[in-house]
């Protein structure tokens, strides 16, 4: 088995008031990776994010009455060979958060089904391109309204992403790559609602899109693959968490991260991959000042 | 290819985030009567509807007059878009207008002071309401006294407003000379003292004193009604000035009566909240304790002592409800029980009834949301901004006399919160920090129903159904005992009672 095959999940995006434009499993289609065609690719991820600092809009700080937030999820991951430039993936995370502070109720449940196609648009030399469209679907009616220990923000999301990737043949690689998430309006329990300076007296709640990109450099070779990467989000709109009031499903969730992983590829038995990873959000708006840790093992089914 | 169409679909669904269309429009406001004998209904704080002298407008046929007839034709003629947008904002009832935007200063006001680094909390102060903490935290019974200070008000400034209008006669300026347009309905109301510029200035005093951080906003709001209604052919610069003058003088008599209601002494000193303990613990009983981290003082733990608008001191002491279970007993057992098991298998639905009616911090607060409730049945009343002002002032003054006695139950038991009781015991809303017993939601709800459905008797049972809903959303939620919530009920239809008895005799029916 070549880890060039395997597929990598990045699961960063449980970040923070579960921040990011796709949560979870989605930014698997944010790599160069591709599995060959009547290929399936499967993978269980476990992720671990905490955070005991937040950013009040832009200031930093704790709160006891949250104490530590701890994000725990499982990830299911598939991707499928369709032709050999085209993959189609599918990803499901179940997701629990409890904090360690005050009286909220810890929250769980499936959160957002991630369907993406993935195709290869050019190859030249060491230049490799990507184009992605994937589109996240909440699977359950969860209560997002309570953040921050909502599970996700239950908007539908669909994002459009390109890749430029350039490897040697050493097996050193860089690449970048960014995207821009519309998200659907989302509906609240409640029938008025405060946020931006306005009392908006609706339930429906304007959802700004999200821009991100990463950047990411390693090396990539038969058995083990390692990159560093450095990401940012930004909410293209939304306000900021009042002073000493709780988040909202559409403030503006900005923020940093770095972050590294580690996939090997199992001497035994075949088409088994162990991978790790670990993130720490280094600065943020209306986010959590979240550390990552990820672990998960990859399987390659030949059909 | 059914991949392609699926995301194609799911592009349309994303894409559609357009900004929200908010719900309670404002069409302009088409009042189906005068209520031309509203200057002889009831007074509440005012002693007379004359009490406020406003003086003769000038005459029709005046130089003055036909120069300000002239202004009015002059502004028309070269009208901006954002000045057609002014007048058709302040078109849909003045009366609802404001009541929005009261509504957006409580939920913008309404959060606590964040703790000190030496864990204790800053009061928010009047003199310098734009520091951290920032004036007011306007909590329940802040909102509900001020969404009651400036409703009654607005309702005795009309009454005055239409004593004169009656007595004076002078028509709209649209009316009087046909080159100016009806670009605001005026109806057949007498224009003299103009009855948006009555609550522009009862508004411009009592927003300020409220929310004195907001100025900027009032002073904006204010200054784009006067121009709207001059601009609308509404009202004459004289019928403005008269109006403001008269709603400004009204409400100095209400900043007068909230100098001295007792909301200084409501938020007490420590010794007091120490006091709270000792004597609840001196009567065998487990006392209530602040769960927010660091502990927080009780919310304003004397507002129980400030000033009613329909019941006296003595009917707040006379209808307290009665004790709760004791804290040791096995009734109270088995109401913990019921809330751990009510929260622990509560449905999806029952959850979003919790959120529905959370109301908590940022929102504005429960006397908000049946303010909120009651303006749509208002607006589609059609009723003359005189009797439009009449509903807001009595359910806001049965929401008030609710917040006094609601907080004097509360402070008199002093009764622990179930998660109080029981530390394992988690939350599905934010937990407020004040005692259990009894539910203030429940209270707030049922006299709000109550004059509700007194105001709107086809709809009575649909009030109430949403009252009972309010009620036992803070039990699906963990944060009340089924006792808060019945006791809470069943005071809020007693509290209530005398304000629709104020109503029955005020000469409006």
């Amino acid at each position: 088995m070549r880890v060039s095959r395997t597929i990598r999940v990045s699961v960063a995006g449980l970040a923070a008031f579960l921040a990011t434009a796709l949560p979870a499993a989605a930014q698997l289609v944010d790599d160069s990776l591709m599995v060959e065609r009547k290929a399936l690719f499967g993978a269980v991820v476990y992720g671990h994010d905490s955070w005991d600092r937040y950013w009040e809009g832009t200031l930093e700080r704790d709160n006891e009455n949250v104490g530590t937030l701890t994000t725990q999820s499982v990830t299911w991951v598939a991707n499928y060979g369709v032709l050999p430039r085209l993959n189609l993936i599918a990803a499901l995370p179940y997701v629990s958060t409890e904090a360690s502070g005050g009286t909220l109720q810890k929250q769980s449940g499936l959160q957002d089904l991630t369907l993406a196609a993935k195709y290869q648009v050019f190859d030249r030399g060491s230049f490799h391109g990507f184009a992605t469209v994937a589109a996240g679907l909440p699977v359950s009616d969860y209560v997002f309204d309570v953040l921050p220990v909502a599970i996700g923000l239950h908007s539908k999301q669909l994002s459009g992403r390109f890749l430029l990737n350039y490897r040697r043949e050493s097996g050193l690689f860089a690449e970048a790559t960014a995207a821009y998430t519309f998200r659907s309006n989302v509906h609240l329990d409640r029938p008025a609602y405060y946020t931006d300076g306005q009392l908006v007296l609706s339930d429906e709640v304007e959802m700004s899109d999200v821009f991100d990109y990463t950047v990411r450099a390693g090396y990539r070779g038969r058995k083990l693959m390692a990159p560093v990467y450095y990401a940012q989000q930004r909410t293209l709109g939304g306000g900021d968490i009042r002073r000493q009031d709780l988040a909202f499903v559409s403030n503006k969730m900005n923020f940093s991260r770095v972050g590294a992983m580690v996939v090997y590829a199992l001497p035994r038995p075949t088409n088994l991959a162990v991978r790790v990873e670990a993130a720490r959000i280094l600065d943020g708006r209306n986010v959590g000042k979240t550390t990552t840790v990820m672990a998960g093992l990859q399987y390659t089914l030949h059909f | 290819m059914r991949v392609t169409i699926a995301l194609a679909a799911v592009l349309l669904a994303a894409g559609c985030n357009n900004s929200v269309t908010p719900t309670e429009q404002l069409p302009p406001a088409t009042p189906a009567s005068t209520d031309a004998n509203a200057g002889q209904w009831q007074m509440l704080v005012l002693s007379s509807a004359t009490q406020i002298p406003v003086g003769p407008p000038t005459d029709a046929a005046s130089d003055a007059y036909k120069a300000e007839l002239a202004s009015i034709k002059q502004a028309q003629a070269g009208l901006t878009d954002a000045q057609r947008e002014t007048i058709a904002y302040w078109s849909g009832g003045a009366v609802l207008r404001w009541n929005q935007i009261l509504r957006e200063q409580v939920a913008r006001f309404n959060l606590p002071p964040a703790p000190k680094p030496d864990g204790t909390y800053p009061a928010p102060s009047a003199a310098n309401p734009f520091a951290d903490p920032q004036f007011p935290f306007s909590n329940p019974p802040y909102a509900a006294r001020a969404y009651s200070y400036v409703t009654v008000a607005q309702f005795e400034a009309l009454k005055a407003a239409w004593a004169y209008k009656y007595q004076y006669n002078r028509p709209s300026p649209s009316k009087v000379d046909s080159g100016i347009q009806a670009l605001m309905p005026a109806g057949d109301l007498p224009a003299y003292p103009s009855e948006d510029a009555v609550l522009s200035g009862v508004n411009e005093v009592l927003l300020k004193l409220l929310f004195p951080a907001a100025v900027d906003d009032i002073n904006r709001l204010v200054g784009e009604q006067r121009t709207a209604i001059l601009l609308g052919g509404k009202a004459a610069p004289s019928d403005i000035d008269a109006g403001v003058a008269l709603g400004k003088a009204v409400a100095a008599v209400f900043q007068a009566r909230a100098a001295s209601d007792g909301m200084r002494s409501a938020i007490g000193t420590p010794a007091q909240w120490a006091a709270f303990v000792t004597a609840t613990q001196a009567r065998g009983e487990i006392p209530w304790q602040s769960l927010d981290s660091p502990s927080r003082p009780p919310m304003l733990p004397f507002f129980g002592q400030v000033k009613t608008w329909a019941m006296t001191p003595t009917d707040i002491v006379a209808e307290r409800p009665q004790p709760p279970p004791s804290t040791s007993s096995e009734e109270m057992r088995q109401e913990l029980a019921d809330v751990k098991a009510g929260v622990a298998n509560a449905t999806r639905e029952q959850v979003a009834i919790a959120n529905k009616w959370s109301d908590g911090a940022g929102t504005y607060t429960p006397p908000g949301h049946w303010n909120d409730i009651a303006a749509e049945y208002v607006r589609d009343a059609h009723w003359s901004e005189v009797r439009a002002a009449r509903a807001f002032a009595l359910i806001n003054m049965s929401l008030h006399d609710s917040a006094v006695g609601c907080w004097e139950t509360k402070y008199f038991y002093y009764n622990p919160r179930p998660t109080n009781l029981d530390k394992s015991l988690k939350t599905s809303i934010g937990l407020p920090n004040f005692p259990s017993y009894t539910s203030g939601h429940s209270t707030f709800s049922a006299a709000a129903a109550s004059v509700l459905g007194y105001l709107f008797p086809g709809d009575a049972a649909a009030f109430t159904a949403m009252s009972d809903e309010a009620g036992m959303s803070r039990f699906y939620s963990g944060i009340h005992y089924k006792a808060d919530v019945q006791g809470g009920h069943d005071h809020g239809v007693r509290i209530a009672a005398y304000t629709i008895k104020f109503a029955r005799g005020d000469g409006a029916n």
